[in-house]
């Protein structure tokens, strides 16, 4: 159902880009997929994704959502993000190249330019972390 | 070590058993910024949490894992050419399962990350 590129709906680009699609939004839950690649940024020498790559990815993830949100409403572009703050982040099992990342967030709550998202990634059958955070958006140029 | 010579570079550092302050300084060059964002290199909140991780690891001596964050607060936009070096403050708490840890990124008066969390060996 989502009809756009990842490009289109998130400002972050290579080699710092960790989403590759957007597979579907409903209401205000997104669910994205990200395959993490031998070149990513945040890895380890034995090929694991560094805890702040997840949660990048998560807020990326975010962004995406608040990317199609704004498209939806008509804008030719898309919110920047910052994250504010983030908080009970679990990490329960890490991920790895090749791994096949699947996020689900939801937007909780929205104050002004202050959006609080809860996320969670699988990797298949396992459940890789979860977490809450609020995001600054900053306005479209 | 994911960042250290790439993202940061470490200029000074004093460390007891507790707590350790590491000056760095952050390297405008560095590749990350060609996409967060283009035309806007702004630090990305968790190349601070992920350098924060790294100091620990530098304190305690032990490859760590960040097995939670309870708070990691962002209070004010970083980049190179608004804070081309900053100290990272980090205190560590043995517990049974890892270490407690806190830490704040700050340069003077303005601070730009805290951070609480558990971290595991």
């Amino acid at each position: 159902m989502n009809k756009y590129e990842i490009e289109q709906l998130i400002p972050q680009r290579a080699p710092f880009r960790m989403v590759d699609e957007l597979l579907n939004v409903d209401g205000e839950t997104a669910v994205t997929l990200f395959v993490v690649q031998p070149d990513n940024y945040l890895l380890d020498s034995e090929g694991v994704l560094a805890e702040a790559g997840v949660i990048e990815h998560i807020a990326q993830s975010a962004s995406a959502l608040a990317g199609y949100l704004s498209r939806e409403h008509g804008n030719s572009s898309v919110p920047v993000g910052y994250i504010g703050e983030i908080r009970n982040f679990r990490s329960y099992s890490s991920a790895c190249v090749g791994d096949v990342m699947r996020t689900t967030v939801t937007r909780e709550d929205v104050f002004g330019d202050i959006v609080c998202v809860n996320g969670e990634t699988w990797a298949s059958d396992r459940r890789i972390a979860e977490l809450q955070m609020k995001i600054y958006i900053s306005p479209n140029d | 070590m994911l960042l250290e010579n790439k993202y940061y570079q470490i200029k000074e550092m004093k460390m007891n058993q507790q707590e350790g302050i590491f000056r760095l300084r952050l390297l405008p060059d560095c590749d990350i910024y060609r996409g967060h964002f283009p035309g806007n290199p702004v630090c990305p909140g968790v190349c601070h949490i992920e350098t924060i991780k790294e100091c620990a690891m530098r304190l305690t001596g032990k490859k760590l894992s960040i097995a939670s964050v309870k708070q990691c607060r962002f209070l004010a936009m970083a980049a190179p050419s608004i804070c081309p070096e900053v100290n990272v403050t980090v205190g560590v708490c043995p517990v049974e399962e890892g270490f407690k840890v806190t830490a704040r990124i700050s340069e003077e008066a303005k601070v730009y990350v805290e951070f609480k969390g558990l971290m595991t060996v």
